[in-house]
């Protein structure tokens, strides 16, 4: 029998079975928090940061992500306190400054609050969520794809740029990747570089009741859990 | 050399040890990576071949050891049992020192250290102020010992804590012991080490693993590499007293592929240590076993965090994990480890010899103990020092470091490495304490203290510090690879006179962001310099922005350089020391033209008179 605890996220009494990350579980009761690099069945990276929340222990709060947060029993967890709005909208903000023509930035941009982008926009494309990376490794257990260097020089590559024969042009990596379904208007030309915005109309509902999940199209772009969850049941 | 079977076999050895080592003159010569790079080694040469010669060679004598902390001064050598202390010599001196001071107790008055101060010939070690403010529990071992030589360790009483361990405390002792005494983490967390090894010990999973830390990689900080390379037993020694304690089987001393002579000795102090049989199976016919290996880091200076260290040492890519679940749960090849930075591994031995309470007679009342600065950057005596934690930054910059170099005015210390933050002179009555530091925008970190004059800019120390992290950073969450980009985006625009006031706002917004969102702690400290220099420095940043000048006359685009015709004597000295034809000589008046001029500074350093200006 599989085991379950009950955990408080933004006040609301939720069960989830063991060993499940905190984003799932909320996912599963409709409380929207905002990933990216999160895809349900594979191991979880942390590496875009947007699923932060406050996890309240013994009077204390630590800032942590979400998806590599296990539930435990009686935890208290706060995913919209201003603390946590604020950064998460300063990270979507990065994240479309640096990939302005995917879908997904822009959506993300747009449901954490985005009105702005300060930053100047630099639309390399790839975002290092590392969904093709792990897609590979754990469904389709190749390992074709993997992360070359460090920081700055840190990029997606094949083994030494060539296509293994572990490769079979599944195209999932490709499926998965944020970067392939271009914003609403098309493509856009280097130097143009906006924020779309057009989905903010969806945002009425999420807007008017807090963290509620809606099965917005704002998810589309990037396979949101949320979709993927309700899919398979 | 024989293995000891037994600890009465290691007392009586011990015994012996201590009764030889009385007796001979000895002349310490401090050979660290330092003292080396100094030309100790050559010092050595010329030591040994002049007592041979001598015939000398079994009355005195020479103790090459780790470094001893005063820097500045290398290479240096020390003659006890007087005391005597000769600084700066040079292979011709040792003549010299062997037939005057070794044969006929003379002094010899030009080696002697000169106190700037009082402009006084300090002759004995003990003396001299740069060692008299410190307290050297730690630091004071290395010019007991010969590192390469296990027989010094245990002459001046080594190995008798784990002896005391093994034979008379259980291991819950040892860690109520550790816990008693308030050791905290030096390698800059301050965590605990008492509960630390609790919650190791309590873990399940087996084998367990005790790691040393030494992948020191902070700019101006190798505490680390002192201790390691001076005093590889004490290092060794703790662990094995960590391991009794956690019930641990394997060890491994993590040390930065950088330091050879760190990897040198701790290697044969390992070596020398299964010899006696004091690492290995059956330690001393207790129960007990434990080895250690060593394991080169690849010069990355993400692998000093414990998870990545740890993903490091199993081969993988030295990435951190989300530590939502502790290493000592789950670390080395997902089982229990505890990770130990070298200079608490260090502080273990002498804990257990001199019980709990001794340590914590030093330090505050969170604090405990002493702590190990490297002292760097604009001060006249840079070096180790070795303090009680509780002492102000002022006592530590101006007692024991002797004040700013060449006279001029100190404006703040970056303390903790590229993670700390930068404190004005206004604060420097700020204790050392974990909490204190924190509180202030800095931290104590692993010790490292850059101390800056008059002559720094505050907003290039914050880009100096970003660019390093920039490129130290792993690269795997959003804040940390893309946030320290973007703000190094804006501070390269301050610099370069482009910068607005809503620029320093999205600055201050983005460091915000990285500090409260990145996966490890290297992002969430990397902000600290940008967010302490804004906090402290405000008004450098708005010159920078609203006048487009700066300062301190160190950004390059800020600044421009001309000749004051009054103070200029005409000698010539800049227009031939310029490279770039930037002096124009018209009737014996020189100026300076802008469009060449290229801002190196080389003509105000080749005027003898001050007549080049900089505004």
């Amino acid at each position: 029998m599989q085991e379950y605890v009950t955990l408080t996220i933004d006040g609301a009494k939720v069960r989830a079975p063991h060993e499940t990350s905190v984003l799932d579980a909320a996912l599963n009761y409709n409380i929207c928090i905002p990933h990216l690099c999160h895809l349900q069945g594979i191991t979880p990276l942390g590496a875009c940061r947007l699923c932060i929340v406050e996890v309240v222990k013994d009077g204390k709060s630590k800032v942590t992500a979400s998806c590599t947060l296990e539930v435990e029993e009686g935890m208290v967890i706060r995913a919209h306190t201003e603390k946590i709005i604020r950064a998460r909208k300063n990270i979507a903000e990065m994240l479309v400054a640096e990939a302005p023509n995917s879908r997904a930035m822009q959506d993300i941009a747009v449901r954490c609050g985005v009105k702005k982008v300060r930053y100047p926009f630099r639309n390399e494309n790839c975002v290092l969520c590392g969904r093709c990376v792990r897609v590979c490794s754990e469904i389709w257990q190749s390992k074709s794809l993997g992360f070359v260097g460090r920081g700055n020089h840190r990029h997606v590559a094949l083994p030494f740029d060539k296509r293994p024969e572990s490769c079979k042009r599944c195209n999932y990596c490709i499926d998965i990747c944020p970067m392939t379904i271009t914003p609403c208007p098309g493509p856009i030309k280097k130097g143009n570089e906006a924020l779309c915005a057009l989905c903010e109309s969806q945002l009425s509902m999420a807007h008017n009741i807090v963290d509620s999940c809606v099965d917005c199209r704002l998810g589309e772009g990037f396979n949101c859990a949320r979709k993927v969850s309700v899919n398979t049941i | 050399m024989l293995k000891l079977q037994s600890v009465r076999e290691f007392k009586a050895f011990q015994v012996k040890r201590a009764e030889k080592e009385e007796r001979l003159t000895t002349v310490i010569l401090s050979s660290g990576t330092c003292g080396q790079a100094g030309g100790s080694l050559n010092i050595a040469e010329a030591f040994k071949k002049e007592l041979k010669n001598r015939r000398l060679a079994k009355k005195i004598r020479l103790r090459i050891t780790g470094c001893h902390g005063f820097c500045e001064q290398e290479p240096l050598l020390v003659i006890e049992p007087e005391n005597i202390f000769y600084c700066r010599i040079k292979p011709k001196d040792v003549p010299e020192i062997v037939s005057g001071t070794l044969k006929q107790n003379k002094i010899i008055d030009r080696l002697l250290y000169s106190d700037p101060a009082s402009k006084k010939k300090v002759a004995y070690e003990r003396d001299i102020p740069f060692y008299k403010a410190q307290d050297r529990a730690v630091l004071g071992q290395n010019k007991l010992v010969d590192p390469c030589d296990i027989n010094d360790y245990i002459a001046i009483g080594g190995y008798s804590a784990l002896i005391k361990a093994l034979t008379s405390m259980q291991p819950e002792e040892v860690i109520e012991e550790i816990k008693k005494s308030g050791l905290r983490g030096r390698g800059g967390g301050g965590f605990p080490t008492g509960m630390k090894w609790e919650f190791c010990r309590r873990a399940e999973g087996r084998p367990k693993y005790v790691v040393c830390n030494a992948d020191e990689g902070d700019p101006g900080a190798y505490m680390d590499r002192s201790v390691l390379e001076g005093n590889p037993h004490a290092i060794i020694e703790g662990m094995l007293i960590g391991a009794y304690a956690i019930g641990a089987e394997h060890g491994y001393i993590y040390v930065r592929n950088e330091y050879p002579l760190a990897v040198e000795h701790s290697k044969i102090a390992i070596q020398q240590a299964e010899e006696l049989g004091l690492i290995g199976e059956n330690i001393l016919g207790t129960d007990f076993s434990f080895d250690i290996k060593i394991a080169r880091g690849g010069g990355a200076f993400i692998c000093g965090e414990s998870s990545a260290l740890m993903a490091s040492l199993a081969g993988l890519v030295g990435e951190p994990r989300p530590k939502d679940i502790h290493t000592t749960e789950r670390g080395f090849m997902d089982l229990p480890t505890n990770l130990n930075n070298v200079e608490t591994w260090a502080n273990v031995p002498a804990i257990i010899n001199n019980g709990a309470s001794w340590f914590a007679s030093k330090g505050t009342a969170a604090s405990k103990g002493t702590k190990i600065f490297a002292l760097t950057g604009k001060i006249r005596n840079t070096g180790l020092v070795e303090v009680p934690m509780g002492i102000t930054l002022r006592e530590i910059i101006y007692n024991i470091g002797g004040g700013g170099s060449n006279g001029k005015k100190i404006k703040a210390v970056q303390t903790g490495g590229p993670s700390g933050g930068c404190l004005p002179e206004r604060l420097f009555h700020l204790p050392v304490d974990f909490e204190a530091l924190t509180e202030a925008g800095s931290m104590v970190g692993s010790g490292g203290m850059v101390v800056m004059d008059e002559a720094t800019c505050m907003v290039d120390v914050a880009k100096y510090f970003l660019k390093f992290l920039i490129d130290e950073s792993c690269g795997k969450c959003v804040p940390c690879r893309i946030g320290l980009s973007r703000m190094l985006e804006i501070i390269n625009d301050i610099t370069e006179g482009k910068g607005t006031e809503e620029k320093l706002a999205l600055l201050e917004d983005t460091a915000q962001t990285v500090a409260l969102a990145s996966l490890c702690a290297l992002g969430k400290t990397a902000p600290n310099p940008v967010l302490s220099t804004i906090k402290y420095f405000r008004p450098e940043y708005e010159a920078h922005i609203e006048k487009k000048k700066c300062p301190a006359g160190v950004c390059r685009q800020l600044i421009h350089y001309s000749i004051d015709k009054t103070k200029c004597k005409s000698c010539g000295a800049c227009f031939r020391a310029c490279p770039h034809n930037a002096i124009l000589v018209k009737a014996k008046i020189y100026n300076i033209i802008d469009e060449n001029c290229q801002k190196c500074g080389i003509c105000k350093e080749a005027c003898k008179f001050q007549a080049v200006a900089v505004s």
